[in-house]
């Protein structure tokens, strides 16, 4: 057995694809679109925190003082529209990227301590368009303080008491979620689909080349009469999927790592304070992972690995070509999604009845590891009940394999 | 020793086959499907002693491959025995394919591996220590004329080559029988010439070489017995002289067109 698991390995080895869709996509590929994404929207976010917006008011003498304060934002630059051209046309061929509509009411309500009802007219299906939001807002939070403290003295109140006029229950947040557990729901859900995929992905194009491809190129049936049981092959061939799937995972965790405590601080850096603070933020928090929940969520990819290269294997050798393997892998895959996508749902956690249902189980386990939430008596189960599928899809593969109708289908 | 007795080997016919045969004449039918099933092989014997050669002769969709499949163990038989040196193949498949060298007639190599790395592996495969490996390399690699093409990469090869390689892959192991189906097809001349030396240089040895072929020049240089079959049935079997006899010009491309049934011919799938 170890002698074919050893030749399936070499031969992978001097195979270009497998090398690229084993090596090179999780340690180069990956981080490499990980890192450009992260530059590229570091990149957005700084331009629409800095560019200049062009703006233009409607109704300025309704509020000079709401002019003075937009003017005197140096980034924020004033345009007059063409009196054919509406504000909305004005923003839809981009001349401005919004426009303050002051009502003729405006005097009379601020005259009389009513709220004035200032319209910001502007396109919000743009992915910056909260951040143009907020400059505007802070723009005018002095205008609008003034205002407040005028208001509030006129009424003789004190500082404290127009506070408590103007917002009188103030509801503080006190999460009683650490910050690793609050990064851990943010970051867990999302980091089992990315492990999976690559699982999936590492285990696919192997488990191809070593059962079909092996059966169209008229190798097997030479391997088949070898004096080494059948099961033995399997297993061989097994161990070599599984070692592709596992050291896809594994290698693509690790440059992850790399990339969070060595391009990471450099990238959030480029966003400015806010980033530095939110990456030192994910770097605590990262920092609490402890050794023994990386083991533990290397020893859930386990079985997870295990269920793939069996499964996979299996269609491979019942594919009578190459090309009708891959179309197989693609249901499959999307098969293969469903339990993980469930463990993203609202309302699924992790219970005993979830911990049965392979690959959400292993999905939710990750995230509670991350989370640093998991009930460790429960890793029993999920591993126990994801190598029980793993076995028996295992043992289907060898199944499969003693047939002559799947062996001598094509 | 090979002797092969009765042997039987049927399909079950897939839903789309058995759903277009009923639309079908059922003259037309093959003979051998009856039903659900599809007897590839119905009845075959033969045997080949040591240091004989055995030619297995009969048109495409014979059951040719089907009984040399069963011989090397590929397929199990529905029926029927198959003893080599006293041993029962169908009994302990398992043990007797130390003893069989088989080679398909779809088979390949490893591309990625190189010629020696490939015969080596299934020579390991064998239980063979790397003392052994290296010794019987040299030995077959002169024989077929390897030596000049052991170490490039199987992908790089000419058909030819490969078929050399392929042989030096069937017996890298010394199998106490060797069975080579259609070795020679598809390969040049002096492709071919290496190849039927090769068998040849087993004659009179302790190994019966068994192999089947369109080409009846090579039986009439090579074969001291024939086997002919048709529509899975055996339609000869003995020594050459006697196949030859069957004709009064002794004429084996007669003697094989006037064994084949008539339906065959008239599907014209003759050699």
């Amino acid at each position: 057995m170890l002698k074919v698991y050893l030749k399936e390995l070499l031969e992978l080895t001097r195979d270009k694809k497998t090398l690229i869709f084993t090596i090179l996509l999780p340690i180069l590929v990956i981080p490499v679109i990980m890192i450009g994404f992260g530059a590229l929207s570091a990149k957005i976010a700084n331009k629409a925190v800095n560019e200049n917006l062009n703006y233009t008011v409607i109704g300025q003498s309704y509020y000079p003082e709401l002019s003075k304060a937009l003017a005197d934002n140096t980034t924020l630059v004033f345009k007059a529209l063409d009196k054919n051209v509406t504000a909305e046309q004005a923003i839809k061929n981009e001349t401005i990227r919004f426009a303050i509509i002051i009502p003729d009411d405006t005097p009379f309500k601020l005259t009389q301590g009513l709220t004035a009802e200032i319209e910001i007219l502007y396109n919000d299906s743009s992915t910056t368009s909260r951040i143009i939001f907020r400059r505007v807002e802070s723009s005018l939070e002095t205008l609008e303080d003034d205002l407040a403290n005028k208001r509030i003295s006129a009424l003789g109140l004190s500082q404290e008491q127009g506070e408590g006029l103007i917002e009188p229950i103030k509801l503080i947040k006190n999460s009683t979620a650490n910050k690793r557990e609050s990064i851990g729901e943010k970051i867990g859900g999302f980091l089992p689909y990315i492990l999976i995929l690559l699982a999936l992905s590492g285990a696919m194009y192997p488990a191809i080349d070593l059962g079909v491809g092996e059966k169209e190129r008229g190798t097997l049936e030479t391997l088949l009469l070898t004096p080494i049981p059948r099961f033995q092959i399997v297993f061989a061939k097994f161990l070599v999927i599984f070692t592709t799937s596992f050291l896809a995972v594994f290698l693509s965790l690790l440059s992850f790592a790399l990339i969070i405590t060595v391009f990471g601080p450099m990238m959030f850096a480029s966003i400015g304070n806010d980033g530095n603070e939110a990456m030192t933020e994910v770097l605590n928090s990262f920092a609490t992972i402890s050794i023994l929940d990386i083991l533990l969520m290397f020893l859930m990819l386990v079985p997870t690995a295990a269920i793939f290269a069996s499964l996979l294997l299996s269609v491979s050798i019942y594919a009578r070509t190459f090309k009708e393997a891959q179309t197989y892998m693609s249901p499959l895959m999307m098969i293969s999604f469903l339990p993980v996508v469930l463990a993203i749902l609202p309302g699924v956690k992790l219970d005993w009845v979830w911990a049965s249902v392979p690959l959400t189980n292993v999905a939710l386990a990750i995230k509670e590891i991350f989370k640093g939430t998991i009930d460790y008596n429960m890793l029993f189960v999920i591993f126990g009940s994801t190598t029980l599928v793993a076995g028996a899809l295992l043992y289907l593969c060898s199944w499969w394999f003693q047939r002559e109708q799947v062996l001598f289908r094509n | 020793m090979i002797a092969v007795k009765n042997l039987q080997k049927r399909f079950r016919l897939d839903n789309k086959t058995i759903k277009e045969n009923r639309k079908k004449d059922p003259n037309s039918l093959d003979p051998r499907e009856d039903g659900h099933w599809f007897n590839a092989v119905k009845d075959v014997s033969f045997s080949c002693e040591k240091g004989k050669v055995l030619g297995l002769l009969g048109p495409n969709g014979a059951g040719k491959t089907t009984s040399l499949r069963m011989l090397s163990t590929a397929l199990q038989p529905t029926s029927g025995q198959i003893i080599i040196n006293e041993q029962d193949v169908v009994a302990d498949p398992l043990v007797m394919r130390k003893s069989i060298g088989f080679l398909s007639g779809t088979t390949s190599l490893y591309h990625r591996l190189t010629v020696r790395e490939n015969v080596k592996y299934f020579g390991r495969l064998h239980g063979m220590t790397e003392e052994q490996l290296n010794e019987q390399c040299e030995k077959i690699f002169d024989l077929l004329d390897i030596q000049s093409f052991a170490d490039k990469k199987a992908d790089s090869l000419s058909t030819g080559m490969k078929q050399r390689a392929n042989i030096a892959r069937t017996v890298i192991h010394s199998p106490e029988v060797i069975v080579l189906d259609e070795p020679t097809t598809g390969l040049d001349v002096i492709s071919a010439k290496t190849i039927l030396d090769f068998i040849e240089s087993y004659k009179n040895s302790n190994i019966p070489v068994i192999f089947s072929t369109h080409h009846l020049h090579e039986v009439e240089r090579l074969c001291d017995s024939v086997v002919m079959i048709d529509e899975g049935v055996t339609k000869f079997s003995g020594a050459l002289d006697e196949f030859k006899a069957l004709e009064p010009n002794g004429n084996l491309y007669d003697v094989f067109v006037n064994l084949v049934s008539p339906r065959t011919q008239d599907n014209k799938e003759v050699v």
